[in-house]
């Protein structure tokens, strides 16, 4: 008798996307607010974007339910972390802690695409991207979720980043004004509803500056 | 294994004022490795008549030898070119008479209609037909293609800005791509003149 497969899957796909761009003080993070399951929409008013530590927000894609577990272990430990250091922890630390968090899960993954973004310890902006079980790089952009094959072509086109490998080492985050990097998020989202059947609906933009965090919405394509 | 991905392309036509754009990336892998850097993809059918084909490299090849073939016996017949709407309508049904092991192919075919209108369309491996008044992409950069065209895109460009247009949109999507790139391969045609142009892209 030939083998049987199991054909019940722990995982699902709620789709979305997420974009960050790093500035010289600023760091804007947004993702849809589409939640879908197959050709079904779940709700339209889902946010994939969590505050992790003051000047660190993480925006995920993915199985959303593997989302909402790894966002309470980030927080968790970074609680453990402000009582034993008294103090919020760092971008680059919270960046290193999430890529540690994915790979104790290296044989049962955590189905989250991740994007990191915040300020690091001298106020410039900082965008870490991950894949599902926790490799990382520190870049000026990046896309992660169903649309970002569409979205992340665009982003170089118009924020090319150096290389990393350059010596010596040159910034990789863009020179575009905040006002003016909102407005790309903005474009980039546009773009990507109209291609994209999981992107859509609402899209929810965080900024972090000097200031602080500040939050905010613009509609998309519904369809 | 993918069929489709076996030997990676990309093939973009994008609708400009009375005249069109065709590109291609110029990379003929197998799998991972590189064989070829200046494959063409875009063939002329005749002089208003451009069309490309992305997929299986062996299947585009056939199909091209084939249109050709039948684009001959109609211009000995009818005396005169075939116009891009027939010839689409050609392409599709030679497809779909292999409905149940078909080519491996996603064809774009671009040219210019009665009144030099510009006629751009694609349709999948079995014929059927999209036809779209702004741009058409094809390959396996595709998702990346829709992207960067859906952002560059506007309305009636001249020939000079669609060729930027295509260029920047097709060089930013292969980069994406392990599968194609090394530079591309760009026709612009107007009613009076078909200009070819390679492009020097990343050659990785």
């Amino acid at each position: 008798m030939p083998k049987e497969q199991a054909n019940w899957s722990p995982y699902d796909n709620n789709g979305g996307s997420c974009v960050a761009v790093a500035g010289a003080d600023y760091c804007v993070i947004a993702a849809d607010t589409r939640m879908s399951t197959g050709y079904n929409i779940l709700t339209r008013d889902y946010s994939k974007i969590c505050k992790l530590a003051d000047k660190c927000v993480m925006a995920s894609s993915g199985f959303q339910a593997d989302v909402k577990a790894l966002q309470k272990h980030l927080a968790a430990r970074h609680l453990i972390y402000q009582h034993q250091h008294n103090k919020q922890m760092s971008c680059p630390a919270m960046a290193q802690l999430l890529s540690n968090t994915l790979y104790y899960k290296r044989f049962f993954p955590y189905y989250s695409f991740n994007v990191l973004g915040g300020l690091d310890n001298e106020g410039k902006g900082c965008v870490f991207t991950y894949d599902a079980v926790g490799s990382y790089e520190k870049v000026g952009y990046s896309s992660q979720g169903s649309g970002s094959t569409l979205i992340m072509p665009f982003l170089d086109n118009q924020l090319k980043s150096p290389s990393p490998l350059l010596l010596p080492a040159q910034d990789a985050v863009t020179p575009l004004a905040e006002a003016e990097a909102i407005d790309l998020v903005k474009t980039v989202f546009a773009l990507a509803s109209e291609r994209d059947i999981y992107t859509g609906d609402k899209l929810e933009i965080v900024v972090i500056n000097a200031d602080g965090i500040r939050r905010e919405y613009m509609d998309l394509r519904k369809d | 294994m993918q069929i489709f991905e076996y030997n990676g392309s990309a093939l973009v036509a994008m609708v400009g004022k009375n005249c069109f754009a065709i590109a291609s990336d110029r990379r003929l892998g197998v799998q991972l490795q590189t064989i070829a850097t200046d494959f063409q993809r875009i063939s002329k059918i005749h002089d208003r008549l451009f069309l490309g084909l992305s997929g299986l490299a062996t299947d585009a090849q056939t199909l091209y030898q084939r249109l050709v073939f039948r684009h001959k016996l109609y211009q000995l017949r009818e005396e005169r070119d075939m116009k891009p709407e027939t010839f689409a309508s050609l392409v599709s049904a030679i497809l779909y008479e292999k409905r149940f092991g078909p080519y491996f192919c996603q064809p774009v075919i671009a040219g210019l209609g009665d009144e030099d209108k510009p006629f751009i369309c694609t349709m999948d491996s079995i014929g059927a037909k999209e036809l779209a008044k702004d741009f058409v992409v094809a390959g396996t950069a595709s998702e990346s293609l829709y992207g960067a065209c859906e952002s560059m895109f506007k309305e009636n460009m001249e020939p000079e800005e669609l060729f930027e247009t295509v260029s920047q949109a097709l060089l930013a999507s292969v980069d994406r791509d392990c599968l194609s790139g090394w530079g591309g391969h760009v026709y612009v045609v107007t009613p009076t003149e078909v200009k070819e142009r390679i492009l020097k892209g990343r050659m990785d």
